[in-house]
């Protein structure tokens, strides 16, 4: 007879059963990523992934402490980082960039559940900055059909504007790469939204980020808080800034990082007015760097920015049922 | 009908169907009965009968050591001798002290006289309470006449009875209001005359509508003259919690620290109301009680009256048959607040609401090892009293006790929701308990510096 205390049963849903969710999330995404670029984007996956989970549970192994992989946590990690880098990057550095987010960003806080930042967006920063070049190259899709580094490079539609280009410049880069017929302002947004254009791997497409960020609100995975609230944000910030507020949300990464990102549920903070800032914080900062910063996106370093922030934002507890406000001068 | 709840909760399943609908068999007296001495919420008893003693059924065999509002006394429920008074173990898992009383086959009892608690004065009816041994028999034990007694500082406007039976697998309450609703309105109408108010409402979950027809018919008959009715509420975890009951029908919260007095409500589970116009209309005190026994475990699962202090094990195999085998885990009350215990050789309480016997496929659990918390806020989605149970759960992990208590320790229900939601598998609810504890000991041990 089992003696434990109540409840005597549970959920059956666990941090495997979340964790699978996510990847399931992810998979829309990342096959189209793979069937746009080819070998390059999977191996990529692979290669990230492989090393999330050897790095994990080694480290964990090296600590002496029970290797903790069959939470798919890893798996998620590897996905997420693949998939925000471009499809021509060096196996190794994407190897490395995983090994960064793993041991550093993930495990040296105390792993799953105690880092502070975003392990995959950690990785992604520490690529941009170890090796800018070549995190900033991108390709033209491909498939399968010939070799990824034989395919032009191009300029990432945020790129173009950037550099002071219009709408125009995007739609004929689009032609130009020939992800396009059209360079009309309807066909450069249609573009964009199916995701059929130079990018990362798995950033791109925004209708099937949509779908998979359905599919995790449908089954409760992911809070709406953060992720609505960080794209109506950036919507609205691109808008009084003067800039495109459609095309800023279909270009970059800002839907990716929104759905997969800012939800995070060890990243995010708990509280539900704490989404909603964090949500908001993310996405202005994202603007902000778009409008004036150095880089050409700034969804990244919005998101961690934000989660260095989480820790207050969790202070923000919502009232207890039947709360009473202290009298003034009540004896403590 | 509007259907009401409250903010939170959750939806584990109901499992419910084993015993719904059916009809409500009495067990056949057994040939003892165990009795805890102290079956309620208050100062303990003492036995008022020795080793060899003859009692009646209906006989009171212990009461209040010392005289005080908070002790209700015990009886004899069935006809016999004294055989042992001895510790045994009690459902919470606790030794007691029980009076082991064996059948001498005949039905000798002694009830008190019928009392007309419409014309009686309203101290003479919360003795009647008192006398009859009445408890709160949904789970918590809490002596019914304290209840029904608040200060006059505190004005009582409604009264609530409590059949949302929220707790999953449990069904006596539905088929109480179903087979006894004359009586659950009766009880209903004696405690609003002592109270004093003129509103009555029976709230349950919509998945027991069916006790609907059933119920207004008694009202219509049996409500003298005052305004019941009855209040569907959505079917969800813990809407039977007396604060989300409150909540879901009057709209009001009891506050931080508070009782549903504060609001001026009063809460009485249905097999309670049933109980107490037996106690006035039979005279008969509280000495069987109904419960749901059943479970994926349980060969013969059914809504039972079972005299208290029926042992589970000594229940013939004709009425209970239970498969050995695959029995994981035995629980006494509901699966998310009841208590497991290690065997059956334990004796029906006031407070039994049902015996759970478990499968391990029911219980579900691979392993109960915790995971880390991976923050996800299910808990704080999960908890009707909007507390946030990771962050109590981290500042009491961290020993700061006093942190805990800022965000709203003490006022957990210890419902069960969070720790049934959390993925990592973390004993949240387990860990404020202790954490309760370690508070009042804490508080205990410092010198009262405030007069």
């Amino acid at each position: 007879m089992i003696l434990a205390s109540s409840p005597h049963f549970s959920s059956p849903i666990t941090t495997r059963r979340l964790m699978a969710n996510v990847l399931i999330a992810l998979a829309p995404v990342s096959l189209f990523g793979i069937y746009l670029y080819g070998f390059p984007a999977l191996l990529t996956i692979v290669v990230s992934v492989a090393v999330a989970l050897a790095s994990d549970a080694g480290f964990r192994l090296l600590i002496g402490q029970k290797p903790r992989i069959d939470d798919l946590s890893a798996v998620v990690t590897g996905v997420l980082l693949a998939l925000v880098l471009p499809p021509s990057t060096p196996l190794w550095m994407t190897a490395l960039g995983t090994l960064f987010a793993i041991v550093v960003a993930k495990e040296f806080f105390g792993g799953i559940g105690a880092n502070v930042f975003n392990p995959a967006l950690i990785g992604r920063a520490f690529l941009i900055m170890s090796f800018p070049a070549a995190i900033t190259t991108w390709h033209k899709p491909v498939g399968f059909s010939a070799a990824l580094t034989d395919a032009v490079t191009t300029a990432t539609p945020l790129n173009i504007i950037k550099l002071g280009g219009t709408m125009s410049d995007v739609g004929k880069s689009f032609v130009a790469s020939g992800v396009a017929s059209n360079t009309d302002y309807t066909t450069v947004l249609r573009t964009l939204f199916i995701g059929s254009h130079a990018g990362s791997i798995g950033e791109s497409s925004i209708l099937l980020i949509l779908i998979g960020g359905i599919f995790l609100l449908l089954t409760k995975t992911m809070d709406w808080r953060a992720p609505v609230s960080m794209i109506t944000t950036a919507f609205v910030a691109s808008w009084a800034l003067g800039m495109d507020p459609v095309f800023g949300l279909l270009s970059g990464g800002l839907v990716f990082g929104a759905v997969f990102m800012a939800t995070d549920y060890v990243t995010e903070p708990l509280t539900a007015k704490g989404k909603l800032i964090f949500g908001f914080g993310a996405g202005l900062i994202t603007v902000l760097i778009r409008k004036w910063g150095g880089y050409p996106e700034g969804t990244s370093y919005g998101i961690l920015i934000m989660n260095a922030v989480t820790p207050f934002l969790d202070r923000l507890i919502q009232k207890k049922y039947g709360y009473v406000a202290p009298r003034k001068g009540a004896a403590k | 009908m509007a259907i009401k709840t409250f903010k939170g909760g959750i939806h584990p399943p109901e499992r419910k169907a084993a015993t719904t609908g059916k009809v409500i068999e009495r067990i056949a007296q057994p040939k003892q009965v165990v009795i805890p001495l102290n079956q309620h919420f208050g100062a303990p008893n003492k036995a008022l009968v020795k080793t060899g003693d003859s009692v009646k059924k209906g006989q009171k065999i212990a009461e209040g050591a010392a005289p005080g509002p908070m002790t209700v006394p015990v009886h004899a429920s069935i006809a016999g001798v004294v055989k042992k008074i001895e510790p045994r173990t009690q459902s919470n898992n606790l030794d007691g002290l029980c009076i082991v009383i064996e059948a001498n086959g005949t039905d000798e009892t002694e009830f008190m006289p019928p009392l007309d608690a419409f014309s009686c004065t309203k101290e003479e009816a919360l003795t009647r309470i008192r006398e009859a041994g009445l408890v709160g028999m949904g789970g918590a034990g809490f002596p019914v006449h304290v209840k029904l007694n608040p200060p006059p500082n505190k004005p009582i406007n409604i009264v609530i009875a409590n059949g949302a039976e929220c707790e999953p697998y449990l069904t006596i309450d539905e088929a109480t209001m179903i087979e006894f609703p004359h009586l659950v309105v009766e009880g209903l109408a004696i405690i609003m005359k002592i109270v004093g108010v003129s509103r009555g409402i029976i709230g349950l979950e919509n998945n027991k509508a069916r006790a609907l027809g059933a119920l207004e018919k008694a009202i219509a008959e049996h409500s003298h003259g005052y305004d019941i009715s009855v209040q569907l509420l959505q079917t969800k975890y813990p809407q039977g919690g007396e604060k989300m009951l409150i909540t879901a029908i009057t709209g009001k919260e009891v506050p931080s620290g508070g009782l549903p007095m504060d609001v001026g409500v009063v809460v009485q589970n249905v097999g309670t109301l049933k109980a107490i116009a037996e106690a006035f209309m039979e005279g008969k005190p509280l000495i069987e009680r109904g419960l749901t026994i059943t479970g994926g475990a349980c060969k013969t699962p059914k809504d039972v009256i079972a005299p208290i202090g029926t042992v589970l094990s000594e229940i013939p195999d004709s009425e209970l048959e239970i498969d050995e085998n695959r029995v994981v885990k035995t629980i006494f009350g509901g699966p998310m607040m009841g208590v497991a215990v290690p065997h059956l050789n334990i004796p029906v309480q006031k407070n039994t609401s049902g015996v759970v016997l478990m499968t391990a496929e029911e219980y579900g659990r691979d392993t109960d090892e915790e995971g880390p918390c991976i923050r996800c806020g299910r808990c704080i989605r999960a908890c009707a009293c909007r507390l946030s149970p990771v962050i109590m759960n981290n500042a009491l992990n961290t020993g700061e006790l006093e942190q805990a208590t800022a965000i709203g320790l003490l006022d957990c229900i210890e419902c069960g929701a969070c720790t049934y939601v959390c993925p990592a598998r973390i004993q949240l609810v387990q860990r404020f308990r202790v954490g309760k504890q370690l508070l009042r000991n804490k508080r205990a041990s410092q010198p009262k510096t405030n007069a």
